[in-house]
């Protein structure tokens, strides 16, 4: 069932297969009439004008959808909007990328869409915080800011005719380091108002872009960096210093273990969230988490199978009693 | 494979360094491991494995044919493993046949021993028929699904399994023949030998990254590996194989190290190995009774549950 790639015993199965149920059942009292398959005529006032969307089309004089999906209005325009499609950016949207390319006066990021994302020089904010005109010196030490391969948050400014660009104007934009970057589809990242999450009891940064690059990383202190025009020699240093370190010295350097552990615990519970095909959300990933540490369960185990069963379980329990407390 | 930034790169390494690994295993930990026979009716026996996110299958056809004349009493065995295109996107087009080799030739060395066939992890004397005149040649294929790291490791526990699960025909002698004859036979359709694999190694990759030796090592872990050092050891704890990859050089105290480390490692992985393979031969008929109970159980209660209306009204 949803093509799990665990090895699951037959009582597990047989548990995993109810609480999938259950959750199906609650569902299905939501609004089933807004959802449609291929072929299915979409319930139309034809006095109204009216325009056809994405995922309609005329057919026999009826409004049809060619998609499987949910019916969405819009003032005149109706369409379909399917649930497991690729990431479709909006403006403002949060997301985490990957930078593949430092081209004139702008990088090129890898954001899981079916174009690469621009990021302009004149999108970030500068490393000494100064504003000021990007000069042509700016543009030979881009690589000094933003390499590839490098981790960056940003956000979605819009399209233009050169593609889709980014701006990373404030301070918790930015490249990511020291930490781990997780794929999850795209469509169970829903747009809420917070992408990025600081969990201060575990001194760890989270952030889920919506285009299902999750990062989830050591905590980094966002000074002003006006402020800090002091530290300014200190902070090239240590960038060059990165390179040169010995291994022993670099150790030093680790991430400390408690903080990891933390990090491999919320990593694996969204791992497991993604497996399963359930909404990833701060609240639920943190239950995932306290559900795991409750088991006493080492983290590794957070992706076998009994834990996966008992998540699965778990939501079904916390939406049930979500409805009950609703109505 | 993406590449990594320098912050991910030492978050793997840093992580290696603590034993406290990206999915939180620790550095001597496999993932878990699932092991399916008789995925593939057609032949002789074959199993999927898969080890995480990487999808192997194996399967052994045996078929009848001559030995060598130089060495008239043992069968045959061959193992070619091909890269699907659909395992990773740099295995496109004839991208994975580099690595195709390269696993084969590993394969071989592990389980097939030398060229004069000696320390050969699968007893090639047993699939001899006639001495000199006939003997069952196998082919083991392994194809790669899907790629998410330590490959070898996978192949190796599928062809184990697959063996396992093969079951050779039993063949009568109809008719002797003299010198160069061929001898009639008669191939049984119903009677099958299972192979005997308590001699079959296991495999056991170690991959060095830093100072440290993780096993089972992800896409990610395995681009900061310096070297790695494949091991294949039996039930015995005797070394049937070794292979090294990888640029950097080790020192002869090293490698020795990674021999034990990979032994202690070796006898957790041929339990695991055994009890998931035993499982899922038995599972089918488990399954089976298991449903069955659940049925009458389901008309149980709800038999009680009627006979409780009827009581209470």
């Amino acid at each position: 069932m949803r093509g799990l790639q665990l090895p699951l015993t037959q009582t597990q199965k047989v548990r995993l297969q109810r609480a999938l149920e259950k959750l199906e059942a609650l569902l299905s009292k939501a609004n089933s009439n807004a959802s449609v398959t291929v072929a299915d005529t979409i319930p139309v006032n034809y006095d109204d004008a009216f325009l056809k969307g994405h995922g309609t089309t005329e057919h026999n004089g009826e409004v049809v959808a060619t998609v499987c999906g949910v019916v969405e209005r819009v003032n005149k325009l109706i369409y379909v909007r399917t649930l497991r499609a690729r990431y479709k950016p909006e403006v403002g949207d949060i997301i985490v990328g990957r930078v593949i390319e430092v081209a004139p006066k702008r990088w090129r990021l890898d954001i899981n869409y079916s174009q690469d994302a621009v990021l302009m020089l004149s999108s970030i904010n500068m490393p000494d915080g100064i504003q000021r005109r990007r000069t042509a010196e700016d543009e030979l030490n881009m690589r000094s800011i933003f390499e590839e391969n490098d981790v960056l948050c940003a956000e979605v400014r819009g399209f233009q005719h050169d593609g889709l660009h980014l701006q990373a104007r404030s301070q918790k934009y930015g490249k990511l380091q020291r930490g781990q970057l997780l794929s999850i589809p795209p469509y169970i990242v829903k747009r809420q108002k917070q992408h990025w999450h600081y969990l201060e009891e575990y001194g760890i940064d989270l952030i889920l872009g919506c285009n299902g690059f999750v990062w989830v990383g050591e905590h980094v202190e966002t000074k002003d960096e006006m402020l800090v025009d002091q530290d300014k020699p200190e902070s090239q240093t240590s960038k060059t210093n990165d390179y040169s370190m010995s291994l022993e010295s670099r150790e030093h350097t680790y991430t400390p273990l408690e903080t990891r552990q933390n990090i491999c615990r919320i990593a694996n519970a969204i791992r497991v969230l993604s497996m399963l095909g359930f909404i990833v959300t701060i609240e639920v990933v943190m239950e995932v988490v306290n559900l795991g540490v409750s088991q006493n369960m080492d983290t590794h185990e957070m992706l076998g199978s009994e834990f996966c069963v008992l998540v699965a379980e778990r939501e079904a329990e916390r939406r049930s009693q979500k409805r009950t407390r609703g109505n | 494979m993406t590449g990594l930034s320098l912050g991910e790169k030492q978050f793997i390494q840093g992580g290696i360094a603590q034993d406290l690994r990206s999915d939180g295993r620790k550095r001597l930990t496999y993932r878990p491991i699932y092991v399916e026979t008789g995925v593939i009716p057609q032949a002789n026996g074959s199993a999927r494995v898969r080890m995480g996110g990487t999808d192997v299958i194996a399967s052994v056809k045996a078929e009848i044919g001559r030995p060598s004349p130089l060495q008239p009493n043992k069968g045959k065995v061959s193992i070619y493993v091909d890269c699907s295109p659909t395992a990773a996107p740099m295995f496109e087009g004839r991208g994975g046949e580099e690595l195709s080799t390269e696993l084969s030739v590993a394969l071989q060395r592990c389980l097939l021993g030398g060229k004069s066939g000696a320390g050969a992890g699968i007893e090639l004397s047993s699939l001899i028929v006639v001495e000199g005149k006939v003997c069952w040649d196998l082919y083991i294929d392994g194809l790669v699904i899907s790629s998410d790291g330590n490959l070898l490791d996978a192949l190796g526990a599928s062809i184990k399994a697959a063996l396992s699960n093969t079951g050779i025909p039993r063949v009568h002698v109809v008719a002797e023949a003299s010198g160069e004859d061929q001898p009639e036979l008669d191939i049984s359709d119903e009677e099958f030998l299972q192979f005997d694999t308590s001699g079959v190694p296991v495999i056991v990759t170690l991959t060095r990254v830093g100072r440290h030796y993780i096993v089972d090592a992800t896409p990610e872990e395995e681009s900061q590996m310096s070297s790695a050092v494949s091991v294949s050891i039996n039930r015995k704890g005797l070394i049937c194989g070794l292979t090294k990859r990888g640029g950097a050089g080790l020192d002869p105290s090293v490698i020795l190290d990674m021999i034990s480390v990979a032994k202690h490692v070796s006898e957790q992985l041929i339990d695991r190995l055994d009890s998931e393979i035993s499982a899922s031969t038995v599972s089918c008929s488990i399954s089976q009774c298991l449903m069955w109970l659940e049925n009458v159980l389901n008309l149980l209660s709800s038999l009680a549950t009627q006979i409780e209306k009827r009581l209470m009204i």
